[in-house]
Parts: C-alpha cells; structure tokens; sequence
C-alpha cells in the first residue's frame, strides 16, 4: 500500500500571553493511498491544529517546534509559501467545521465552486511540461549511461522518437480537446435553452445560432468519428429552427415548439454520445500514423483502434525501449543504492557533528554539502518520490536556522524577563499599586532544537539502512510500465484545458454529486439561502473541485443533525471509493467514525494515545482515555448513570510530567504520574501509550459499560454470521 | 424510571407558529406531565427550538393555547379570526335563520378572542396580583392584632413582601437552557451577576439572600464559589454549559426547557452535563423539555419523546415504545441514522430514506394525530391507520 502523507515527530506550539501553548506534542503517523485515518480526541487535544498544519494555515503565533510532513517529496513545514499554494487546495483540500464561516458570503456559490478548477488550469500545464521534460532527459541520461559506447547513437534516437511522436500527440490532442470542447459548449447550451424556457424570456433565433456557431467550430476527425453527416444534419437543422426562431416570453404556460424541442433532444443524445466516447490512445495513434501516414484512421471504433495502434506501438518501438529503459533503470536504481552505501557512515560523522558545538555558518555549510551527496542517493525515475531524501535539504536547513534563531533568542528574552521583573519588584517594594503583570518568559530547550537537527540526520540513516539492506526490489519492467504511464499523463496534461463554461459544467456535476438538487437553479444562490446541511455539502463541493489527493475533514458533521450527517458521511464515503481519496477524519465522536475510518488514532494532550485499525480500538481498546470516550456516551440501551470522564484536560502552558491523562484517570498508576509512557505494541497495527500495558502493570479491565457493549456486538456479528 | 406521576403540567394545544408565510410550528399538541422529561427530536430547521421558545413567549404565537399549571400563558387568535372570516363569507348567501345563528358565532368567537388576547398579554399580572392578594390575607390580620410598637416593624416586612409579590411572573417558572454556551453567556458579566440577574429583576434585595442562593446553586451545578467572580470566557465549555444551567435553576423553576444543551460539547463533557440534568431532575422535581438532535441521548435521558417533522408532530410515545415499534416512515429514517461504535456493524447499516411525497397519499385524506396504541401517536391517515394497527398486532 502506498503511504501517501508521512507526519513525522511534529511538534506544534502556540505564542500565549500566559506562555507557550505545547498544542502538539511529538506525533507521527502516515497515510495510505485511498484510505481514511480517524484523528479522535477533545476540543484542545491538538487534532484540528494538525490538520491545520498539513494545510499550512497555522494561525500566526504559532510556532513549528520540529517535525516534517511530507507530502510529494516535499517538507510541507520547509517549504515558501508560493509552493505551498500550489499544494493547497489543489492536492490537499480541507472541508472545515463550520459552512458557514468557510463560504464567502458575498459571492454566489457557483464562482466558489469553480474558482479552485479554474485557478488550477493554467499552473498545472505548466507544471505538467516541466515535470515531463525533466522525466524524459533523466530517463535519457540513465539509459545512456547504462548502455555500452556503441550504443549512445541508437538510444539517442530511440528517445527522440518517443519524444517526438509524443509531441505529436500532444498536438493532435490538443486539436480534440478543442474539438471536445466546442462539442460540450453546445450540449450546455442545448441545457440551458431547455432549462430557460418558461423562466424568463428565450430568444430562440440567438439561442439556437448560439448552438450552430459552436457546432460549427467542431472539426478534429478523431472527435467527430462516424458522426459526420449527423453532426451536418444536427447543425443543418438547428440552422432551419434558428432562421425561423421566434421569442418566447415568460411564464408556466410557454414552451418549446415541438419540432424544436425534439431537434434538441436529438441533437443533446448525440453530443452526449459523443461526449462519453472513449478517448483515443494518441501516443499510439501519432506512431501509427508516422509509419503509415495515408491512413484513415479516424472511422474506426474507439476501441479497435486503440487496441490496433497499441498493439503496432508494442510490437514496433515500446518492446525494444522497454528492454533498453529497463537497463536504465536498473543502472539508476544501483547507483542510487551504491551512493547510499557509501553516505551512511557520513551520515554517522555528521551525527555527531551535530551534537557537538558549531557555528551557524558552518552548520549550513556542512548541510548544503551534505545535502548535494544526499540528492545523489536519489533514484530520479522513481515514480513515487522518496519523501525523506527530497526534502532532506529543506528540512535541514529549517533546523538549523530554527536552532540558531532560538540560540540568540533566548539570552535576549531571558534578559527581559529578569528587567521586568526587577522592576516590578522595585515598584511593589516602592509601595506602589502594580496592576500589570510581568509577561512569563518565553524560551525554548536549545537540546530539543538540537535533537530535530539530528533526529532529521538520523532518521534519514535508518531509512537508507532500510533501503540498503531489503533485499526486495521493485520488478524492473512493471516499474518501467509506471514511468511511461507517468510521461503519458504528463502529456495530455499539458494540453487539458479547461473553459468556463466546462468549469461551470463539471461544478453542475459535482453538485449533483454531493446530493444538491437542481444544481442550475441554486449555482446563482448566494450561501445564505441554503440550510446548515446544504452548506456543508458546497463546501465539500469546493473542496473536490480540484480534483484533491488527500482531503482533510475537521469536524464536517458536528454542527449537523443525524439524517444530514449520515447523509454527508456516506456521501464522503461514496467519493472516496470513486475517486481514490485518502480522508483524514477528524472528529470528537467515535461513534461516527465507525462505518468511515480504516485506522484511528486517538489524540489527548497533544499526543496519540492510541492507535490502530477500527475494529480493534473499538473492540480491543487498550487506552484508559479511549475507554473513558466509549463509556461516555451512552447508546440505545443505556440505562445506567453514565461514566463521566472527571474534571478537564490538562492546561497546555504546563504539560504534565507524566502521562497527560493520568489526572483524570482512575487506572493511574505512579508511574503515571512521573514518567511518559512510551508506546507498547498490542498487535502489528495496534499500540497505546500507558503503562498498563507494561508486563509488571495489574491486570485492569476496561469499565463495565464497555466490556459490555463489546460482548454484546460481538454476539451481535456471530448472530449475523449464523442467520 | 417510568414517571407515575399523572398531573399535566404543561398543555400545549394545536400551536401554530407562523413567520410570515413560513410555518415553523404547524398544529401541534402535547402534553407534559408534572416531573416527567419530554423529549423533541427532528432535523435541523422542523420547528423544536420554535416550540420551545413560543412555551417560554419569548414569541408571540399564532395560534392555539398553551396552558401551565392549569393557567392558559400564551394563546394566538388566528384560528378565531379564520373562524370569523368563514362566517362572514357563508353569511352572504345564507338564509335569515342561518345568518341569525352565524351572527350568534361571530360574537361568541369574537369573546372568545378578547378572552386569549387578554390572557396572552395578563397572565404575569394576573397571576401577581393573585400572590399580592395572598401576600395582603396574610398581613391584614396580623397587622391589625399587632401591638402598636410592632406596628412599623411589620409594616416594613408587609410593603416588602408586597413589592416583591408585584413583580413576580408566572412565566419565570418555566426557564430556558440554551444551546451555545459561549453565546448564550454576556462575556462582560461575571458569573454571579449572570446567575443573579433574575433574581434581581424578580425584586430581591437582599444581598445576603441573593449571595446564599448564587453560591448554593453553584455547588448544585459542581462549580465551586471561587468560580463566581470569574468571567465566562475563563471556563471551559462544559463549565459554561454548568453556568447556564444554573442560572436556569436559581429561579426555582417548575419546568426547564433545554434547547440542545449538549450538542455544542464534547462526547466526554456531554456525559458530564447530562448527569447533572439527570441528579437535578431528581434533587429539584423539576420537568423538562428536552430538545435535542441526538437521539441516544434523548432516548437515554427522556420518558417520552415527541418526532417532528416540518413543523408537525408525526409520531409521540414512551421512548422504549418509539425505539422499539417505531412507525412512521419518518421516525424510521431517523433511527435507522444513528451512529453507533461499532465499525462492523456500520458497515452494513441501510439507511432507510424518507421521502413524504412516495411514503404517503394524502390526496384524500389529510392526516391527524391518532393513538396506536396506549400512549402511542401517530400522524396518519384512516387507511394508514388501519396498516399501523395491524403492524402492531403482527409485532409481539
């Protein structure tokens, strides 16, 4: 399974006039492609904060104590702004708590919609040709390297045949898209002069010119296919209608001439089909047609010639470049593995470096030197980018300033403190009414500081000692599979437009997707006119809009009655299926996140408690606090007074020594309170953090109200599993 | 604990609830029970805040009455005036006996509107001048067997009394817990000045009295005294939610109407506020409405429960009886809604849609209110009602 988003030791704090906030304290998790992971906890645990962080909207007094997030091959806590916009909204979207607060009130909610697929059009091509350019010269450079001097001319030429009938298809796709285009702006016209009669006054003649016009301008061969003298007498029809097209006016009584109205319906089938035609396979038919370029290829089905080109593509140039790229890969791969080896006892050296003394600029130096050797254990045609070595020079860099920045900070602020206080108590010596406080100080511990640097050195050793010592690797071909699928997409993502009339279209569509009904009315409403539950599903709405990798869900349901929430959660759960989303669920009620999550974890204080996958946290739980959560609330045959978790979670200006929760907690051993506990293992996916797990801790079971409800769902599943 | 007790204390009949063409609170009747918790669940938006709100007058209702304690508090006067325009309207073409007798109908409506009116606006004086009455049969004797050196002395005491007696309100008896904690709660007051505002408005005086009631009703709520002279913003949600609830209760209510007081909270500070309500309940006597949208814990805290649906009552019974024989389609589509912690069994959870226009046929016959069985309303029509009867027989 693919990990998708890796959270690495992050540790967040708050700027207070009381102190420092700890609101986050260490945690690590990762997410896999295409599931959910459940963050449970109270309000103050530290779960929406983390969210926040992923996201990069931290509020402004907060401060990265340490820690990476990677995303992408990317240090979302190192990386600027600007690039952190384009990962924003675009590949991690977030659905927030309150609709209301999150929609911009002044704007209707049809322009909020598209924005995100509009603003992402532009950048992505862009983005598209750099990261296809750069793929291909790599390739390129490894398959030479790998191949004996003779053979330099031949890959040489093998290489700038597959960009060149690459560029071709781009070309002829791009000639499609346009095509396609035109054809989807006369189907919404068609929609919209359909959905107008009677709601205010139609001008038929203009309309339906509207529509030829467009219908006009649809020329690519590929897009028309067979449907030439249809798409004529589509068009030659329309033209009739439209010479003797009248006005209609308002009201319920008016309606379309029925000769009219059934040529639209005609003509809408027929640019639907159109529309949900398979797309042809370009790269294969640009070959194709360079080795046969008199041939008609437009008139055959979509299928066959898909499947014929492909097939003359492998056999013709694929089978052969296949065999060279997999020795380039594979030369990539080892030397890849080679530099690793031979930077592992660096990585040791600068280890140590570390925990001695040096200066800033010296610190610097050696990270940028160390970071070059590090990009070169890179393997570059690696597909799923290696996060920790990417954003190695990022991470580190943000460390070191960090921990030097603190270093010049803390003589200062200590100073201050001691000024103030000094004065103070010379005021109150003096006899005088003081009423202001003295500001608490404000420094961190330098040997913390010191220990992200390392960790960063560190946990990059153990993940090239990993990787060195595995002895599985990947099958060469399959990966060779991936990088041309890789090359493909970037391709036709160079030329995939996108309008606003399609912009408005596929909002049309993602509306009707989060069960809002008769979405062309309601994309002119403005947010106000919708109810709480109608809000939450536009802002899921925009938060798909972009098409997101991963979407971050802070409480989407809290404020939310139980038909609208079991609504929205299926609904979230449906899309994940559709589209593959990783989902990161936050939320303060276990009991929703069970038919949603994969794996939960569950937050107090800043810290995981526990974590594992949903059915044993809600059938083995091992945490007192996830107890004390199930105890709390009560279920359909609750009778008895509940189990109230006592008095309030700690305050975070002064995390406690030991466990967090131990004050609360009627399992607290001593230990609890003196030392934190690390995190015992219950089974593969399964840990918690407390001491009762400990060999030498007494056996204690979970409260009553809870090794109850367990027995009572088992017996619940063995009667299902009888019936 | 099933509540023996059989007093109605609050009547709520045919409250309608109109804003503007929006009908918020459609017909709906009810009663509550002295001592008993009823509960209102419904989607956001079908008219259980407005119920509650239009009991407590903090509108002014449509239609229909609303009696406490035997006395009608609230009463609206558009079902007189439809009456009447009725009336009129048949009077056109009615023969003179008719038109003679409908005359007669006019009037009495009419009376019958001028009695609402004035019960509606009168009932808090009436019902001070009713303790100022028993404050006076108290003091008169007394003051006149009084030697002449008390005279003065209990004099004072008598015009105190009588002060105080002046401005009670009846409608203080029934108090209100609101929803958000953090809204609901004037950030520049302290806590003892929001708990006592009541008390103040009520005509208390006294200091001490008013120190001895903030600081008892405090312990009552698990706060402690110290926590009087802080600001709301310095506690935590299910303090404030504590805070609201006491404020509520130091008016020595009868009946507490609780709008959601725990869907703003946390699971775990939910449980807290709900043990609380319940070890009033029972310390205080007190009833109450329940309004809630999340329905384990309006099954776990109330005795009967009341589902709304657009602003109408569609189904009413004992809560064991609704969770166990739920029979309106939409009380179905509710309970079968609910989360429960149980990954592998939510996993298969159909939830059953509800859809008014396919579920019911009310062309020919609108639907009314009709008892099942013992305690258990139903909205339906004769047809529909004939197939819930026999669903409940088929049913152990």
């Amino acid at each position: 399974m693919d990990t998708i988003l890796e959270v690495k030791h992050l540790k967040v704090a708050f700027r207070t006039t009381g102190g420092t906030l700890k609101a986050v304290r260490d945690i690590s998790f990762d997410l896999k492609k295409g599931k959910t992971l459940a963050i449970v906890g109270e309000s103050g645990s530290g779960k929406s904060v983390t969210s926040r962080a992923i996201m990069g909207i931290l509020a402004g007094n907060a401060i990265v104590e340490g820690g990476e997030i990677f995303f992408d091959g990317k240090d979302l806590m190192h990386i600027s702004e600007n690039e952190m916009q384009k990962i924003r909204g675009d590949k991690i979207s977030m659905i927030f708590q309150d609709p209301l607060s999150s929609l911009n009130p002044i704007v209707q909610i049809g322009p909020q919609i598209t924005e995100a697929t509009l603003l992402k059009n532009r950048t992505s091509r862009h983005e598209a040709k750099r990261e296809f350019n750069s793929m291909l010269s790599e390739l390129k450079s490894n398959m030479k390297a790998a191949a004996p001097a003779e053979d330099q001319a031949k890959i040489d030429q093998a290489v700038d045949e597959l960009n060149r009938f690459i560029s071709e298809a781009t070309r002829m796709e791009s000639k499609f898209n346009a095509s396609m285009e035109n054809v989807q702006a006369a189907a919404i016209a068609i929609d919209d002069i359909k959905y107008r009669v009677g709601k205010a006054p139609v001008d038929l003649k203009s309309s339906l010119h509207k529509v030829t016009e467009k219908l006009k301008r649809v020329n690519d061969p590929f897009a028309i296919g067979k449907n030439q003298t249809a798409l004529d007498e589509c068009r030659q029809t329309l033209d009739r209608l439209a010479q003797t097209g009248e006005k209609l006016g308002e009201g319920k009584d008016v309606a379309l001439p029925e000769k009219t109205e059934a040529a639209l319906d005609s003509a809408s089938a027929l640019l639907r089909g159109i529309l949900n035609e398979e797309r042809p396979d370009f790269v294969a038919i640009s070959y194709y047609l360079q080795h046969h370029p008199h041939e008609q290829l437009s008139q055959l089905p979509v299928q066959q010639l898909n499947a014929e080109t492909e097939q003359a593509l492998d056999a013709g140039f694929m089978q052969s470049f296949y065999e060279k790229m997999e020795k380039g890969v594979a030369y990539s791969e080892n030397k890849a593995l080679e530099n690793k080896r031979k930077i592992l006892p660096k990585l040791k050296a600068e280890m140590e470096y570390y925990r001695g003394e040096f200066t800033h600029r010296d610190a610097l130096r050696r990270s940028r030197e160390l970071s070059k050797d590090v990009k070169g254990c890179i393997d570059r045609l690696e597909v799923n980018k290696d996060n920790a070595a990417y954003a190695f020079d990022s991470s580190m860099t943000g460390a070191i300033n960090r921990f030097f920045y603190v270093k010049a900070h803390n003589p200062k602020e200590e100073a201050r403190f001691a000024r103030q206080s000094a004065r103070r108590s010379r005021l109150i010596a003096r006899g005088k009414n003081v009423t202001w406080k003295v500001v608490p100080k404000n420094v961190y511990d330098l040997e913390d500081l010191r220990g992200n640097i390392t960790n960063i050195v560190s946990r990059l050793d153990e993940h090239f000692t990993e990787s060195v010592n595995s002895e599985s690797r990947a099958d060469l071909h399959a990966r060779c599979l991936n990088i041309m699928d890789y090359l493909k997409k970037r391709a036709s993502q160079m030329v995939a437009r996108v309008t606003k009339t399609m912009a408005r279209e596929r909002a049309l569509q993602l509306m009707e997707e989060v069960g809002i009904n008769n979405p062309r009315e309601r994309f002119n409403q403005y947010p106000f006119e919708f109810s709480g539950g109608m809000r939450q599903r536009i802002v899921i709405a925009i938060a798909l809009a972009a098409d997101p990798d991963i979407l971050i869900c802070d409480e989407p349901t809290t404020a939310l009655d139980v038909t609208i929430q079991a609504q929205i959660l299926e609904l979230i759960n449906k899309l994940k299926a559709e589209r593959n989303l990783s989902i990161i669920f936050i939320t303060h009620d276990l009991g929703v996140v069970a038919n949603m999550a994969d794996d939960i974890a569950v937050m107090y204080a800043g810290k995981i408690v526990e974590y594992g996958t949903a059915e044993e946290v809600f059938y083995a739980p091992a945490h007192p606090y996830t107890w004390a959560l199930l105890a709390s609330m009560p279920d359909l045959e609750t009778k008895e007074k509940l189990e109230a978790i006592p008095g309030t979670p700690p305050n975070m200006i002064y995390p406690p020594k030991g466990d967090a929760f131990a004050d609360r907690n009627r399992y607290a051993m001593q230990i609890d309170f003196e030392q934190q506990p690390p995190e015992f293992p219950v089974s593969d996916t399964h840990w918690a953090a407390t001491w009762l797990l400990h060999p030498y801790a007494p056996k204690s079971e979970p409260p009553k109200a809870v090794t109850e409800r367990i027995a009572k769902m088992k017996a619940r599943l063995e009667e299902q599993a009888h019936a | 604990m099933p509540n023996q007790n059989e007093e109605v204390l609050l009547r709520v009949e045919h409250l309608c609830q109109y804003f503007k063409s929006t009908k918020a609170v459609d017909d709906i009747s009810f009663d509550i029970k002295k001592g008993e918790v009823f509960g209102l669940v419904g989607e956001s938006g079908c008219g259980k805040t407005t119920t509650g709100r239009s009991i407590i007058k903090l509108y002014d209702i449509t239609s229909g009455n609303i009696y406490f304690k035997g006395k009608r508090i609230a009463a609206g006067t558009l079902s007189y005036k439809e009456a009447i325009k009725k009336a009129r309207e048949e009077m056109k073409s009615a023969s003179p006996d008719r038109q003679a007798e409908l005359k007669g109908l006019i009037d009495e409506q009419r009376q019958l509107m001028k009695e609402a009116k004035h019960d509606h606006k009168h009932c808090d004086q009436m019902y001070a001048d009713e303790i100022a009455k028993e404050v006076a049969a108290k003091y008169e004797p007394l003051l006149a067997a009084a030697p002449d050196a008390e005279k003065p002395e209990l004099k004072k005491r008598y015009l105190d009394e009588m002060r105080v007696a002046k401005k009670q309100r009846f409608i203080t008896q029934i108090q209100m817990i609101f929803q958000d904690p953090i809204a609901s709660l004037d950030p520049r007051k302290t806590v003892y000045e929001t708990i006592a505002e009541g008390l103040v408005i009520r005509g208390e005086k006294d200091k001490k009295v008013i120190d001895d009631k903030v600081y008892s009703v405090l312990e009552t709520v698990g706060l402690v005294r110290e926590h009087a002279s802080r600001y709301p913003h310095e506690f935590s949600g299910g303090q404030r939610q504590r805070i609201g609830v006491a404020r509520a209760v130091v008016m020595n209510p009868e009946m507490i109407i609780a709008d959601e007081p725990v869907s703003a909270l946390d699971v775990s500070i939910q449980a807290q506020v709900i043990n609380l309500l319940n070890d009033l309940r029972h310390q205080l006597g007190l009833t109450i409405l329940f309004i809630a949208h999340d329905l384990s814990v309006v099954k776990y805290f109330s005795d009967r429960i009341g589902v709304m649906y657009y602003g109408k009552m569609v189904e009413l019974a004992t809560s064991d009886e609704l969770f166990a024989h739920p029979l309106h389609p939409y009380t179905q589509s509710l309970l079968s809604a609910i989360p429960l912690p149980d990954p592998l069994y939510e996993r298969q959870r159909v939830r059953i849609k509800y859809d008014p226009l396919s579920a019911h046929d009310y062309s020919e016959e609108k639907p009314t209110l009709r008892e099942i069985a013992p305690g258990h309303f139903v909205s339906c029509n004769t047809r529909e009602y004939e197939a819930y009867l026999a669903q409940m027989k088929a049913k152990p």
